[in-house]
């Protein structure tokens, strides 16, 4: 079964759409990009001086406490959430086929959120950070961020009111939510813990939100570039669309209940970690039912996965979602979870979701979407494989690194008897690992920017045919007969 | 048909997240919220005339509550934890001195009255250094206190801690280190860390 070809009438409305999307799309994916090659370098720096703690010890600001917060808001609120708010704005004005019709205003809300995240990493770096993961910044600062994100994602509404199928795409449901749900729990964490009227709950309310961030916004918006891209470049439908709609709603139902597992036998009542950690374990199936749907949709031409750099990047960034999953869910079990609590494997796992699955999945997006709004090609296929593979090394050195040593660390910080900087010591092998993963990360993502930069000067490559991963231009006919498509 | 799909869509995300919102977040942050301190019962001899669970004065300690800003400011509840869990879940409660006076009989698990004084508990997000639930019973002394933040390897050769030089000036005299007004705050804080105010009967029994 195979979708039908698009007709001329199509195209011209396609180029259109990408055209009207082309100026705020390109602003969140270049300003994401710039954050990211920040958040990367910090993310060495910040591992760096935790492997080597007397490092900088006369400056204020090289202390791990506030690299770390410097280096995570960064990534999540300057690179991730950019590069996700850009992805969604282009994929709801294709799925519905609109046009983008306010780019100014767009990019005016853009350029608000830059400027808080800004404010965010200048006001943790000087001094008035908040020791609270991804709320770190100070309390009057959320309006910004709050005011800017309704600014841009007012504009799917009308999009989607004026959409002309009657069947909901998937990817539409996932954005839909993302959309919806951030707000709710930006806007819950903030005022809770600023009203700061009950300390401990205030606490989990932040764990609930970091992983509500993870589940109802990461997630989503990558779920939904897998459900576009997949079936897109393998020219196939997806799989099973009830199960599609089965997983989704498994997840909206759920996702709300996780977060407070990060505290087991936390000054909480009992019920709470064990609740959250019940509904990790559900969504697993959720993820997982998703995941085997998408590779099943890719099945029988798996070798365009060797040619297309989206399809490359989709596909790794849902492998590693169900990676995440998985140890996620193995981390809210009791047994598990009681050992690696506070350990480098909770802190490995934020990473593995944060940059890991998400901004693999991201890359596939923009690899996909940046030649169709600059109506230019990648310059380099070889640069394309080198992102790749460093990040995959990157990432995987990371993974692995922060889940064994986790383990290993739990192991020692339950050995009452033995002094306490055993745990420490015996981790520096470990963190050696997360410095090395991120300066891998830091180098992949110069071949990614180089190239980004060049698409965004309007240096890209004219050509007719996408530029692959394994084929000079001139060979695409041949690519795509070896990838068994016609 | 297209708009009013839109709105039961909403409606259906909004059902299906409200219900973990209230029951998760918003009811027990509003059920802690309004705990008022629990009164000792008739016959209970608490030392110091306490009178109630928690005092909030007994969690105050000269200028603890700017130290408090200064431990977040510098991120360290990024490595240090303020969480002492049963022993069904971790070995805090065997670590000397994590869960309070052990001699004095009255060493136990963090309770949510503990932070009381706080506006957000800082729970923290990884423990790389020792948890400081207790640590105002651990290092008792200002002096003390004030080397463990300026020079962490003289304690312990192998501390992953690192030192809060830019916390201390040279001294005007040109014998020696002066703290900073910071630094003296963030003592007062750290030594206010006692979570072991002994629980009234009523509150270990759960009523």
């Amino acid at each position: 079964m195979t979708v039908p070809q698009p007709t001329q009438e199509d195209l011209n409305e396609r180029a259109a759409i990408d055209r009207s999307a082309r100026y705020p799309v390109m602003f969140f994916f270049t300003s994401a990009a710039a954050w990211l090659l920040f958040a990367t370098v910090m993310g060495f720096v910040s591992s760096l001086k935790l492997r080597y703690p007397g490092l900088w010890d006369e400056c204020a600001y090289m202390g791990y406490g506030r690299l770390f917060p410097v280096h995570y808001n960064s990534l999540v609120y300057g690179w991730a959430m950019q590069a996700g708010i850009g992805v969604m704005l282009w994929l709801m004005a294709r799925l519905t086929r609109s046009r983008i019709a306010n780019p100014a205003a767009l990019i005016v809300a853009g350029h608000i959120w830059n400027a808080g995240v800004a404010l965010a990493v200048i006001a943790i770096w000087f001094g008035a950070g908040r020791s609270l993961l991804l709320l770190d910044f100070p309390g009057w600062m959320w309006p910004i961020f709050a005011a800017s994100y309704a600014l841009t994602v007012v504009w799917i509404i009308p999009m989607f009111l004026g959409r002309r199928n009657t069947l909901f795409y998937i990817s539409e449901l996932y954005l839909i939510g993302a959309a919806v749900w951030f707000p709710w729990i930006f806007l819950t964490a903030n005022l809770l813990i600023n009203k700061g009227a009950a300390p401990v709950m205030g606490a989990g309310t932040n764990a609930w939100y970091v992983s509500n961030l993870i589940y109802f916004w990461m997630a989503p918006i990558a779920l939904a570039v897998a459900y576009y891209i997949i079936p897109k470049i393998s020219g196939r439908p997806i799989y099973s669309y009830p199960l599609a709609q089965a997983s989704f709603w498994v997840l909206a139902i759920l996702a709300g209940w996780t977060g407070l597992s990060r505290f087991m036998g936390g000054p909480f009542p009992a019920w709470m970690p064990a609740v959250s950690g019940a509904a990790t374990i559900f969504i697993l199936l959720a993820i997982v039912a998703t995941v085997v749907n998408l590779m099943l949709t890719l099945k029988g031409c798996t070798k365009l996965w060797e040619y297309s750099p989206s399809l490359r990047f989709t596909v790794l960034g849902m492998l590693m979602l169900a990676i995440y999953a998985v140890l996620s869910a193995m981390g809210s079990t009791f047994v598990f979870g009681k050992n690696l609590q506070f350990t480098h494997f909770i802190a490995g796992l934020d990473t593995l979701a944060f940059y890991g699955f998400f901004s693999m999945t991201m890359f596939g997006a923009f690899y996909f979407i940046v030649p169709r709004i600059t109506s230019a090609e990648w310059p380099s296929g070889a640069r394309i494989r080198s992102h790749f593979w460093f990040s995959t090394y990157g990432i995987v050195t990371m993974v692995v690194a922060m889940l064994v040593g986790g383990i290993a660390q739990g192991g020692d910080l339950a050995q009452w008897d033995r002094s306490f900087s055993v745990s420490f010591v015996n981790s520096n092998a470990y963190m050696m690992g997360r410095v090395l993963a991120w300066a891998l990360i830091t180098w992949s993502n110069f071949y990614f920017l180089y190239q980004l930069a060049l698409m965004f000067i309007g240096k890209g490559r004219k050509s007719a045919g996408p530029t692959l991963i394994h084929a000079e231009p001139g060979e695409v006919p041949s690519a795509r007969a070896a990838a068994g498509i016609h | 048909m297209n708009s009013n799909n839109f709105w039961k869509l909403l409606g259906a995300l909004g059902l299906a997240f409200a219900l973990p919102w209230l029951l998760l977040v918003v009811l027990p942050y509003l059920d802690q919220s309004g705990a008022a301190p629990v009164a000792y019962g008739e016959g209970e001899e608490i030392e110091g005339g306490l009178t109630a669970y928690p005092d909030r004065t007994l969690q105050r300690h000269g200028a603890s509550d700017y130290g408090r800003e200064i431990y977040a400011a510098e991120g360290c509840a990024y490595c240090h934890t303020q969480v002492v869990r049963p022993t069904y879940a971790g070995a805090d409660m065997w670590r000397t001195g994590w869960g309070g006076r052990e001699e004095d009989g009255l060493a136990r698990e963090t309770q949510p009255g503990d932070y009381a004084n706080e506006g957000v508990a800082l729970l923290g997000y990884q423990r790389i250094g020792q948890d400081l639930s207790n640590v105002g019973h651990r290092i008792t002394t200002r002096e003390e206190m004030h080397r463990h933040l300026y020079d962490p390897k003289s304690f312990d050769t192998d501390s992953g801690m690192p030192a809060y030089k830019h916390l201390y000036r040279p001294s005007a005299m040109g014998d020696g280190l002066v703290p900073t007004p910071k630094a003296e705050a963030l003592v007062d804080y750290l030594l206010s860390l006692k979570k072991d105010q002994p629980l009234p009967k009523s509150v270990l029994s759960g009523n």
